[in-house]
């Protein structure tokens, strides 16, 4: 099928709206907010209905063409890029919800709607949908559960995963079906629960069940300033070690405070140097005294000011602060690049003054705002893109970072996914065993690797090159690695 | 040399039992690895067993033809890391859910999973089943709190997955696919979980009903409320003539005393026949009653233990239905049930349990209902219910993980 065939038949899927294939235009497509690597689409096809999708996914297969499901291009890792080319799927258009029914605490809703909507619509009723990442008011739920993404409130009420009860998927050859609609422990392999965070690599997700909470009866929000970041990290672990069980704990340094204070005016003292938020929530009863206790551990701290929200206003304006603090740190750099890494909490302290030397060591300003609660930090590499020198630099300083998180036993993503940023870390935290048996799942789904390949596995090796190897490794043999060392395949970085 | 020998020298031969079965207990992965390729080199099927506890659980073992080599976890029962400050915990597959529990409890911390026989039941066992306990509704699932995980696959390679952090996206979730695979896929070794701390306050309000239509008006009551009781569990215990609704409170003190408030006058608007206040010792041991209830280690020849899980909206439905199909049966019925999430455990005892389970399946189309124990086991009881969507796609990712079908072959239902 040549390319003129593949445009006039997906025009006839989607109808002509639906398919974008202007070199221009394609551009728009070549990235999400990880601009690291680029790389322009073939088409870019825009369904309205599941039907579509599956067609589309058909048509793919039968002609081996890569099919890279997108939202809203926010992600931070490279995993809506279409590194091979082929066809880019975006949700943008799937924006409705389908269904909302309280009673059994969930939505459906298509992938393409933007959490904030989504948000929104279930406020006005009463109720919630936890994840809440920083970038809701333009990503996708579609691109939340490819991510599995976090946000502020996930210390409380988990990550998404923890929110997602049933998805209607289609498979690399265009099989779809539903894998649950909330009902509590079906037999079979909790589909669901591997579809999750896995970035789109083994499946197009085209609708969704996800878990709707009523809103808290009442809710609590501090922010407490301290004149150095350790005095913050070291609340919250004392908080945490209290026993206390915070909505949200997050800290922005003094170069984050300061670009949102210069943003939103936020009458901070220059003495500052961090701000902690917490956020409590609950039942009404018990939440001031357990406020005024948080309040007293931030004072015994060293905090030199602490700001109560009490009122919605108060509270919302604290958190869009927080919220739209990456946005504001265009006044600080042409460029930056946000490091997603998890350690254990008691680590933050530690890594906080590692972080602060690589800064000096660097010569680039590195700023902090980042999910203390789960000790999830991500330090925001300043830099010019455009200076190469700086651009080595910050490769470097986010290398450095990265091997630190792992040596204080971190992972190397608390909540913005591998893609291809991370692809090739992949094997400083898994043993090519661990990889070879997720590249065995990744088989049973996406066997010809069309679902957006080239991602979370090492490039060189690939899922589909790590599952066969596992495949021919006997059990006499020591594993991939030695298969692949015997083969003398040089498929490992 | 036999196979038995050459597994005693893996790991001592007081660590090997022959009894038509050869049941062997590892030390640790290193032996387990080396046990399975010995085993794998016979085409033995491979049967994970922990404490024992859910031995019904699942379709007969099909190893016609091979040796059956049975692992016990039991010595793989040590805590691998922990720092309570932290609040994780990585601890071998083989230690019980109560020694868990006494480990962090010194340290003011909980894991939140309240399995029946929790001083038997071990945590490789519990994430293979995919047991829950009544406080799934404050809580979650092991879903929601099992971080990483290391496993020996089919043909004795160990993997690992996940990590010691409370939030993680480094790759695939596979923690999610070995919960609930009953030993299809791998045998676990070992477990990471997120800890919460032990509530500072708590208390058990306990209503009786004549109706189970009157319980559930306290349940929908509770929906629609902004109360965030951590259980609310359904009951109807042996010979009893009502219904219990079990509402736990736990957080801070005056949370818990608004909750005890506000449930009681909910239930009395119900129209509870009784409501009880419980607290300290007496809460503790009344939810460690309730949370044995669904036990399936300790099963009569004429009794089976069924799992129901419905939509939280059809559960009271449910309930009535298998109720009177109890009396139309013949069987005398208990059941416990997380009545907010719609998922209900039942025992059915008498001679006409074969007949209650079939008609229980016709009857509730919808639900997913798996046998957990069987008194009796007989190749004519539906033991999975009806099949799942995406049933190819779970056997190749079986084929994948395990092509020989060495680990408890023809049990799951894939």
């Amino acid at each position: 099928m040549n390319t003129a065939e593949l445009l006039a038949e997906l025009r006839r899927i989607v109808g002509d709206r639906g398919v974008v294939s202007n070199p221009d235009a394609l551009m728009t497509y070549n990235a999400d907010g990880c601009v690291m690597d680029t790389h322009s689409p073939d088409v870019v096809v825009i369904p309205t209905t599941t039907e579509q999708i599956v067609a589309v996914v058909k048509l793919a297969h039968r002609e081996k063409i890569p099919v890279i499901a997108r939202g809203a291009g926010t992600g931070l890792s490279g995993g809506a890029t279409p590194v091979n080319g082929g066809i880019v799927l975006v949700t943008a258009r799937m924006e409705k919800i389908l269904e909302i029914d309280t009673r059994n605490g969930r939505a459906r809703v298509q992938p393409g709607i933007i959490n904030f909507e989504l948000t929104a619509q279930l406020k006005s009723r009463g109720y919630h949908f936890a994840a809440d990442p920083s970038s809701q008011k333009a990503c996708t739920v579609g691109g939340n559960i490819a991510n599995n993404s976090g946000g502020p409130h996930c210390i409380k009420y988990g990550i998404t995963g923890s929110h997602v009860l049933g998805l209607q998927v289609v498979l690399a050859d265009g099989t779809c079906f539903w894998t649950n609609d909330g009902t509590p422990e079906l037999p079979g392999y909790d589909l669901t629960g591997v579809v999750v965070g896995s970035e789109g690599t083994l499946c197009v997700v085209t609708e969704c069940w996800i878990k709707i909470m009523p809103m808290p009866e009442s809710t609590r929000v501090v922010m407490a300033l301290f004149r150095d970041i350790l005095p913050a990290a070291e609340t919250v672990s004392a908080v945490i070690a209290g026993g206390f069980l915070p909505a949200a704990l997050e800290v922005m340094d003094g170069g984050a405070l300061k670009a949102v204070n210069d943003a939103y005016n936020m009458a901070i003292p220059p003495e500052a140097d961090a701000a902690l938020i917490i956020e409590v929530d609950g039942v009404d009863e018990g939440l001031d005294d357990l406020i005024a206790e948080i309040i007293q551990i931030a004072r015994d701290k060293g905090a030199i000011e602490v700001r109560p929200a009490r009122t919605a206003e108060e509270q919302v304006k604290v958190w869009s602060a927080r919220k739209n603090a990456f946005g504001a740190m265009g006044r600080l750099a042409p460029t930056y690049h946000l490091v997603d890494t998890v350690v254990p909490r008691t680590k933050l302290p530690a890594i906080m003054r590692d972080v602060k030397r690589i800064s000096k060591e660097q010569n680039l300003q590195i700023v902090n705002v980042f999910h203390a609660g789960d000790g999830n930090l991500h330090p925001i590499v300043l830099f010019d893109r455009t200076n190469a020198d700086q651009s080595a630099r910050a490769h470097k300083a986010v290398e450095e970072i990265m091997r630190l998180s792992l040596a204080y036993g971190g992972v190397i993503s608390g909540e913005h996914g591998i893609g291809i940023e991370k692809q090739e870390f992949m094997p400083f935290l898994f043993s090519a065993d661990d990889l070879g048996a997720m590249a065995a799942l990744h088989s049973a789904w996406n066997p010809d690797d069309l679902l957006n390949p080239g991602k979370i596995f090492p490039r060189k090796a690939g899922a589909p090159k790590l599952a066969a190897a596992r495949r021919a490794a006997g059990s006499d043999e020591g594993g991939i690695a030695a298969i692949v060392a015997k083969h003398g395949d040089k498929v490992w970085i | 040399m036999n196979i038995v020998a050459q597994l005693a020298a893996i790991t001592g031969a007081e660590h090997v039992q022959e009894n038509g079965v050869i049941s062997i207990a590892p030390a640790n992965s290193a032996e387990l690895s080396e046990i399975v390729r010995v085993a794998a080199g016979v085409k033995a099927a491979l049967v994970p067993v922990g404490g024992g506890t859910r031995r019904t659980m699942g379709l007969p073992l099909v190893a016609l033809d091979r040796p059956v080599v049975e692992i016990r976890t039991t010595r793989l029962n040590q805590v691998i890391e922990y720092v309570p400050e932290d609040m994780t915990i990585s601890v071998g597959s083989g230690m019980t859910m109560a020694a868990l529990q006494a480990a962090v409890a010194v340290n003011g911390q909980m894991l939140p999973i309240d399995v029946p026989l929790p001083g038997r039941s071990t945590i490789g066992g519990i994430l293979a089943c995919a047991a829950d306990g009544p406080r799934r509704l404050g809580y979650g699932t092991v879903r929601d709190l099992f971080l990483g995980t290391a496993v020996v696959e089919a043909r004795g390679r160990g993997s690992k997955a996940g990590g010691m952090t409370v939030k993680n996206v480094s790759g695939f979730d596979m923690m999610k696919l070995y919960i609930g695979s009953l030993g299809s896929l791998a045998i676990i070794t070992s477990a990471n979980f997120k800890l919460l701390p032990i509530p500072r306050a708590a208390a058990t309000i306990a209503c009786e009903f004549e109706t189970l239509g009157a319980a559930f008006a306290l349940v929908d009551a509770l929906a629609t409320s902004k109360l965030v009781p951590v259980a609310c569990e359904v009951v109807r215990a042996e010979g009893g003539q009502g219904f219990g609704l079990c509402v736990a409170a736990e957080g801070l003190p005056q949370s818990v005393e608004r909750h005890r408030r506000d449930v009681a006058a909910f239930a009395r608007t119900a129209g509870a026949s009784g409501v009880d206040l419980l607290e300290g010792a007496e809460h503790t041991a009344f939810w460690a009653r309730i949370q044995d209830l669904p036990q399936a280690a300790d099963v009569a020849a004429d009794e089976i233990v069924v799992r129901v899980g419905t939509l939280p909206s059809a559960f009271g439905a449910a309930l009535e239905s298998a109720t009177k199909l109890a009396v139309k049966h013949g069987v005398s019925l208990q059941f416990s049930g997380r009545a907010l999430n719609g998922l209900g455990y039942l025992r059915a005892r008498g001679a006409g349990w074969k007949a209650f389970h079939a008609e229980l399946l016709t009857a509730l189309p919808q639900a997913a209902i798996v046998v957990l124990g069987l008194g009796s086991p007989d190749p004519g009881v539906n033991m999975w219910g009806r099949p799942p969507a995406g049933l190819d796609l779970m056997r190749r990712i079986k084929h994948e993980f395990d092509p020989e079908n060495a680990l408890n072959p023809g049990r799951y239902l894939v």
